[in-house]
């Protein structure tokens, strides 16, 4: 039997009774909704809910619109005949707020909004999203609502928004420049909607969960003892989007859960961690608009947070007496969220049941697994606690094959050396290296470096001409002071990245963004080095060379000769060497 | 198809009431008053027409009943309109807002005059003089008229000109079928469309039916049968015939494409009351059969949706065993005789004043949306439609199934006794 026709259809008199996975419509339901109906039936249905007192883990209730209304919505409005070429993101945002939807669903719709009394997230879930090799990662929109007005006509108006955004950003330059660069056609994509409730809790004007993650089987940066099998957790407080945006999050091994941060010193801890996160804004409804994604979102402070009594498994304090921190909020003093209450301390199962579940996903996935999820916890007690499994999908784990030695990193010719890789292969087609000049860096000009190296792309991209590209802190972080805040679309024809540290950016490898995850699928070979060592970036050699076009930050060279790039999977460790 | 002549409507709706009423065991006040309308006006309006002579026009606004709301229903031009009809219509205006759970009244309007034979100043007249005759017996908060058969929004802005003259001020809930933009609601044109296909999607989930596995043929090819068959091809059905009348050859003919018919290729070969040009259908690769073939398609679902009458005692032995669902777009379109074969076959009936209701529930919000001066969204509109459509659907589905009643017998409970008990409670009876 199709795996469509098990979802029963959405049902108006069913209300909070019915089932928790429905549909409207009789299409495809997409990657992530028919990934969700596989968690249900294969994952957590071999779940040992007895083994995790205190921890309820399902998929938050959800309702599926299939593709073909999408369909239905394209052809009823004339869209695909629009110039999307030529318009912007948000010219094309606003022709699809211009537009209906099938007006056979907009009673369910409707429906949907008087019966759900709670914020809901309204996520893309196309066809092509959360493919193995190219999985859309973060390349189409989620729009979180408070869904809380008094009048049904308000939310549903809501509702109707947020799935017009999301049916736009099928068509977004990043989803275009995405499907491009995968050798698809944006015009075979279809876009299923999935209007699922968030996991959370009301805590004066915002709505959010004490915590995200992302856990992941293999870990392409295992330290110390680690091994990549342990996997790896990122932990966040609030939404998830602070993880999946490459923000400061909480990065542990699920298998050796105590071991220390590698933070220098409890100081540099309290700088390096989360210090914002992001909930759903409750309070007054903010200015009208429907093109913005994080309309009805805020991102507030750990003072906030402090105020909703949500630290109190998340946090630690900072004692200045003893230079070190104490897990928990029970005395007063600077607060970081290192998630020592919930690693250290076995009251809520939460690192358990996170490996329970990454092992039932690898059986069931049949290799390495990426699952995302939300967990609210009592406020007083931690227990009981629910945990949402909001998603997971395969990862691509490099085969290993490349060969990189130690003795090859300290070879004369090394322009870049690293022992910390993700990806597995050799390039020997690339001449052209795009950098954040050192001499000029300056962490609060980040953003203007990205349209920078997105200038220097575009121009690279047309001639076909493949580049590395190294820089300061994270690339793709959506938190400008982490590094560099390119989207994917904006560094599409980079073939090698290389994350390099410096004093003051010095933020931990990202594993758990979206565009990571997107490189990953690109086969672009990603290094980091570490200004403290091992490794290394030939900056005087880099810097030496002759400009073939620079902007205020970021420099052009080309080399006359081949660079060669080889990065071993197996041993994580990557070279670039120069030729002549 | 069928003989008109002896055809009153009135009593056939007194006749489907008293039905009812013993179903519903009604006590014999709640009867009396049920019957027959609350209030009739008949009136004469005199015109000075164009050629300089003046001419006298008979109207009427019968009031049904009011007990739920102010009382709905349209004006009808026609030289052959009689009290009787517009009897009948008003007390099935009362049942059709009731089953729909609006909270309005039924009420009918008409005007004996033919506008073909009418300038447009004339017709003008005849609307200013109508609202004249009533100025105190109609308004937002009494009795809200609509356009109907012949009548045009058009007409509906001078009769509200009139009435705001009268009154002084602005009233645009006075009347509904109003120009968008000028007090009028988006989504009104596809309402009773759409709305009769909000009901078959659910008779269709009911019967375990696939949409995109059935089949339908529709007679008529004016608003109501484009829209149905619009938003039936959105959810995958195929129309496989559709009829439609012929100004000139005075008859109608029926377009057959096993294939499935081309909606916006038929609209583009029709004129503006929905002709069918037969010959650029012909080349298109429709088959032209006599207008009455559509009843004779093996298809799973009959969409009547031009006139009364059409499926009787004659037409219904003509219906293949194939069909599952007839979903009445025009009104009455079923005669009480091929109802009851109907109902021997086994075929699911969607009855009119339930399947064609999206019109008066659109008129409803069309008048909140006047009385607030705040107009909503098309999809706002029709999401709105979609959730009454949908429950009074399966109000009456439930009843039906509870108490073994035919479709027809279950919205007419339902309706009647809504209408009963709000006379009830109001102390009326």
């Amino acid at each position: 039997m199709d795996l469509m026709e098990t979802v029963a259809r959405f049902d108006r008199r069913g209300g909070a009774d019915g089932p928790r996975i429905t549909r409207i419509g009789e299409g495809d339901l997409g990657g992530k909704a028919t990934c969700l109906v596989q968690v249900e039936g294969e994952i957590l249905s071999r779940l040992d809910r007895h083994a995790f007192p205190g921890m309820e883990v399902q998929v938050p209730r959800l309702t599926v619109l299939a593709t073909d209304l999408f369909d239905t919505f394209m052809r009823h409005n004339d869209l695909s005949g629009i110039d999307r070429g030529n318009l912007s993101d948000e010219g094309i945002a606003r022709a699809f707020q211009a537009a209906e939807l099938p007006s056979i669903i907009v009673g369910d719709l409707r429906s949907l909004a008087e019966s759900y009394r709670v914020p809901i997230a309204v996520r893309s879930s196309s066809l092509l999203e959360d493919d193995l090799r190219h999985p859309f990662a973060g390349v189409y929109a989620t729009k979180m609502l408070p869904n809380q007005a008094p009048s049904a006509d308000a939310r549903f108006r809501q509702l109707v928004e947020a799935i017009k955004f999301v049916y736009a950003s099928t068509f977004f330059r990043e989803a275009r420049t995405y499907a491009r660069a995968a050798g698809r056609s944006i015009d075979d994509e279809k876009m299923a909607v999935v209007v699922q409730q968030v996991v959370g809790e009301r805590r004066d004007q915002r709505f959010y969960p004490t915590l995200s993650g992302v856990a992941r089987s293999y870990n392409h940066y295992p330290q110390g003892i680690s091994e990549p099998e342990d996997g790896v957790v990122s932990l966040a407080l609030g939404l998830g989007k602070t993880i999946v945006d490459g923000g400061a999050c909480w990065t542990y091994s699920p298998t050796h859960p105590r071991r220390p941060m590698p933070f220098g010193n409890a100081r540099a801890l309290m700088r390096g961690t989360q210090a914002r996160f992001w909930a759903i804004h409750m309070g007054q409804p903010p200015a009208h608009d429907p093109i913005q994604e994080t309309e009805y979102m805020v991102q507030p402070g750990l003072k906030e947070a402090e105020y909703d009594d949500t630290l109190r498994f998340v946090a630690s304090t900072y004692d200045g007496n003893s230079d070190c921190l104490r897990p928990g909020v029970g005395n007063p003093g600077p607060r970081a969220l290192d998630f020592a209450p919930l690693r250290l301390f076995n009251d809520v199962p939460l690192t358990p049941v996170l490996r329970r579940l990454l092992a039932l996903s690898e059986e069931a996935l049949g290799g390495a697994v990426e699952m995302e999820f939300a967990v609210n916890l009592d406020r007083e007690r931690g227990t009981p606690a629910e945990l949402g499994f909001l998603q997971v999908r395969p990862m691509a784990v490099s085969s290993g094959v490349t060969i990189v030695d130690e003795d090859d990193l300290d070879h004369y010719r090394v322009l870049v050396a690293s022992e910390s890789t993700m990806g597995d292969g050799i390039r020997d087609d690339i001449e052209d290296v795009v950098f954040l000049d050192p001499d000029v860096f300056d962490a609060s000009h980040t953003g203007e470096m990205a349209l920078e190296v997105e200038a220097i792309d575009r121009q690279l991209t047309a001639e076909g001409r493949p580049y590395a590209l190294i820089g300061f802190g994270r690339w793709g972080s959506a938190d400008r002071w982490l590094g560099v805040p390119v989207n994917w679309s904006q560094i599409q024809g980079a073939r090698v990245i290389v994350e390099a540290s410096r004093s003051g950016m010095n933020p931990e490898p990202s594993q758990g963004s979206h565009f990571i995850q997107n490189l990953i699928a690109f086969s672009v070979l990603y290094m980091t080095v570490r200004h403290e060592g091992p490794g290394r970036v030939d900056w005087w050699r880099l810097t030496g060379q002759p400009d073939r076009s620079s902007a205020r930050y970021v420099r052009h060279v080309r080399f006359d000769t081949p660079l060669t790039v080889r990065v071993d999977g197996s041993a994580r460790r990557g070279v670039i060497t120069r030729n002549d | 198809m069928s003989d008109n002549a002896s055809f009153n409507p009135f009593h056939m709706a007194q006749a489907q009431f008293d039905r009812t009423a013993d179903l519903l065991a009604l006590d014999e006040a709640s009867r009396a008053l049920l019957r027959t309308p609350l209030r009739e006006f008949h009136f004469s309006i005199p015109v000075k027409m164009d050629d300089g002579t003046v001419q006298v026009f008979q109207g009427y606004r019968i009031q049904h009943n009011d007990a739920r709301g102010p009382g709905k229903g349209g004006i009808r031009f026609h030289p052959q309109e009689t009290v009787d009809t517009v009897r009948a219509l008003s007390m099935w205006m009362t049942w059709k807002c009731a089953v729909v759970d609006i909270p309005l009244g039924g009420s009918k309007g008409g005007v004996i005059c033919d506008p073909h034979n009418l300038s447009q100043r004339e017709q003008e007249q005849i609307c200013r003089g109508f609202v004249r005759r009533l100025a105190r017996a109609i308004g937002p908060e009494i009795d809200v008229p609509a356009p109907d058969v012949m009548t045009n929004a058009q007409h509906m802005l001078w009769m509200l000109d009139e009435y705001e003259a009268i009154h002084g001020g602005h009233m645009p809930g006075l009347i509904t079928g109003k120009p968008v933009g000028m007090g009028g609601s988006l989504g009104r044109t596809e309402a009773t469309g759409y709305g009769l296909v909000y009901t078959l999607r659910e008779a269709l989930k009911e019967l375990d039916l696939r949409p995109g596995d059935t089949t339908a043929s529709v007679q008529g090819f004016g608003n109501v049968s484009q829209y149905a068959i619009e938003l039936y091809q959105q959810i995958g059905g195929r129309v496989v015939c559709v009829s439609s009348w012929d100004q000139e050859d005075k008859t109608s003919y029926a377009f057959q494409r096993a294939e499935g018919i081309d909606l916006r290729q038929l609209r583009d070969m029709a004129d503006r009351f929905g002709g069918i040009d037969k010959d650029k259908a012909r080349a298109a690769g429709y088959e032209v059969l006599p207008g009455d073939a559509w009843i004779e398609q093996d298809v799973d679902i009959l969409i009547p949706a031009a006139l009364e009458n059409q499926i009787n005692a004659d037409t219904v032995p003509r219906i293949q065993d194939r069909v599952k669902i007839v979903a009445e777009g025009a009104n009455g379109p079923t005669t009480p005789e091929a109802d009851r074969v109907l109902e021997e076959l086994g075929v699911f009936v969607i009855p009119d004043f339930l399947a064609n209701a999206g019109g008066v529930t659109c008129s409803y919000f069309e008048q909140v949306q006047s009385n607030m001066n705040y107009f909503w969204d098309k999809d706002e509109v029709l999401g709105k439609l979609d959730m009454k459509m949908t429950a009074a659907f399966h109000a009456v589905y439930e009843l039906s199934r509870k108490r073994k009643l035919p479709m027809r017998d279950a919205a007419y409970v339902i309706a009647t006794h809504r209408v009963a008990t709000a006379c009830r409670e109001r102390g009326w009876i």
